[in-house]
């Protein structure tokens, strides 16, 4: 069981797809000026990442070879769009928010980098651990981000005020450098901490 | 990927993929199409009603079903479809009938009445054109006296959210009540300020309103499209002042 626990935990820090790895740095970006809407992809990630690697890994000793990539990509645009459908049906306000990003997951380098490097190659039972892992890696980033300019830029976390009224917000931080800035610090601060980081 | 496969198996594994992938996803569109279609509905209504000025809230706080929606409109308004060439309303047309483009395009014009009692009490109207990103769609309502804002929503748009997108936040439309659109018998020319309203538009504060700080352009463009919607509909408007 020791395994299955690093598989959940490494991507949440060691082995995190967005600070680490910095994939997924599109949607990072898009989605974070305020937490509700982060918190939705977030969600929607980590579906459609752990379904995506469950069915793969599922199907990994019948997908030939010669059409792996593209059996890949089938599914996860069909759990994709599967994900956007629920969205307008249930979550209107927020699918219109969240508009293009959620079809732009399929995008997501983690996603299709996971099916390719974890699920092809391994049993169900660790794949699906490894999706939710990422997909919590991936999570996590994002609300920092998401906090973190929503604070700064609106004086509010989750549409809550938490800075006084007086405070006018910074324009930066809504805008996409805002989010490098946030995200730049983050893995700063992150590698600082774990001393995890190569220097060649 | 235990042993290659040959062509065939490759065919075969193929067609069943988009086989299942296929149909999966025409069975979830066409189960959820109706709510979807329900929900666009129930969200355009919603923002006629808050043009209108109706708290789309109960008097315990909790937000209006598509029910109570529907309920709240057939009771208040009717909706004519006034023809923008010749400024009458063509009789008997609903929405239904009107082919969506010509809405969009503005030739056939939807003119949403709330009444009591038989009697006219405010006149709303769907209002568009670019901001600074996208196209911005909205509703305003007048006063009977139909030169007043009486309120006014935007409902879709792809403005920059915390900057563009803050013209949705109520701070924001708020500031359009009691704003005059139609002055000594003119069409008037509706500002949104960049920075404060009384600073730059001191002379003409009933015409005009404070910008958003950082969406100059998306305030501007609002403004635009006020100005020329209410235009179109103003010579159907002109018809009911000769009354």
């Amino acid at each position: 069981m020791a395994t299955t626990r690093k598989i959940i935990t490494d991507p949440l820090s060691d082995n995190n797809p967005i600070t680490i790895q910095v994939l997924g740095i599109c949607s990072a970006l898009a989605v974070t000026v305020q937490v509700d809407t982060a918190f939705v992809m977030s969600l929607a990630v980590i579906s459609v990442l752990t379904l995506s690697n469950v069915i793969i890994s599922a199907m990994r000793n019948l997908i030939p070879g010669k059409i792996r990539m593209i059996v890949e990509v089938t599914v996860i645009a069909s759990l994709v769009v599967l994900t956007d459908q629920i969205l307008r049906a249930y979550l209107f306000e927020m699918s219109r928010q969240l508009s293009i990003f959620v079809g732009l997951i399929i995008t997501n380098c983690i996603i299709m980098g996971r099916a390719e490097a974890f699920a092809t190659q391994n049993p169900v039972r660790p794949s699906l651990m490894d999706g939710l892992g990422n997909g919590l890696g991936y999570s996590v980033i994002l609300l920092l981000v998401a906090s973190g300019r929503e604070i700064l830029g609106s004086g509010t976390w989750y549409h809550v005020r938490v800075l006084p009224e007086a405070y006018y917000g910074n324009g930066l931080a809504v805008l996409a450098p805002g989010a490098f800035l946030i995200l730049g610090i983050i893995i700063w601060i992150q590698r600082t901490l774990t001393g995890n980081f190569k220097d060649d | 990927m235990s042993k290659p496969k040959s062509d065939k198996q490759t065919f075969l594994f193929a067609f069943i993929v988009l086989a299942v992938c296929s149909m999966l996803l025409s069975a979830t569109a066409a189960a959820l199409r109706d709510r979807q279609q329900r929900m666009v509905e129930f969200d355009r209504k919603r923002n006629v009603l808050l043009a209108f000025g109706v708290e789309i809230r109960h008097e315990d706080g909790t937000r209006f079903t598509p029910e109570d929606v529907d309920r709240v409109v057939e009771q208040n308004i009717r909706e004519v479809i006034i023809d923008a060439e010749t400024a009458e309303i063509i009789p008997g047309l609903t929405r239904a009938d009107v082919d969506p483009r010509h809405i969009r395009n503005k030739i056939k014009l939807p003119l949403y009445l709330w009444e009591e009692n038989g009697d006219v009490r405010r006149y709303a109207f769907p209002i568009s054109g670019y901001g600074l990103w996208s196209t911005i769609y909205g509703y305003i309502a007048l006063e009977t006296d139909l030169a007043t804002i009486a309120g006014i929503t935007f409902y879709e748009h792809g403005e920059t959210p915390g900057l563009g997108a803050e013209i949705e936040r109520p701070w924001f439309r708020e500031q359009f009540k009691g704003k005059v659109l139609y002055q000594d018998g003119e069409p008037v020319e509706f500002k949104v300020a960049k920075g404060r309203a009384d600073v730059q538009y001191p002379d003409r504060i009933d015409h005009a309103v404070d910008g958003i700080s950082g969406a100059t352009f998306t305030g501007q463009g609002v403004a635009e499209f006020i100005t020329r919607d209410f235009k179109l509909y103003n010579r159907f408007f002109e018809n009911i002042r000769n009354q």
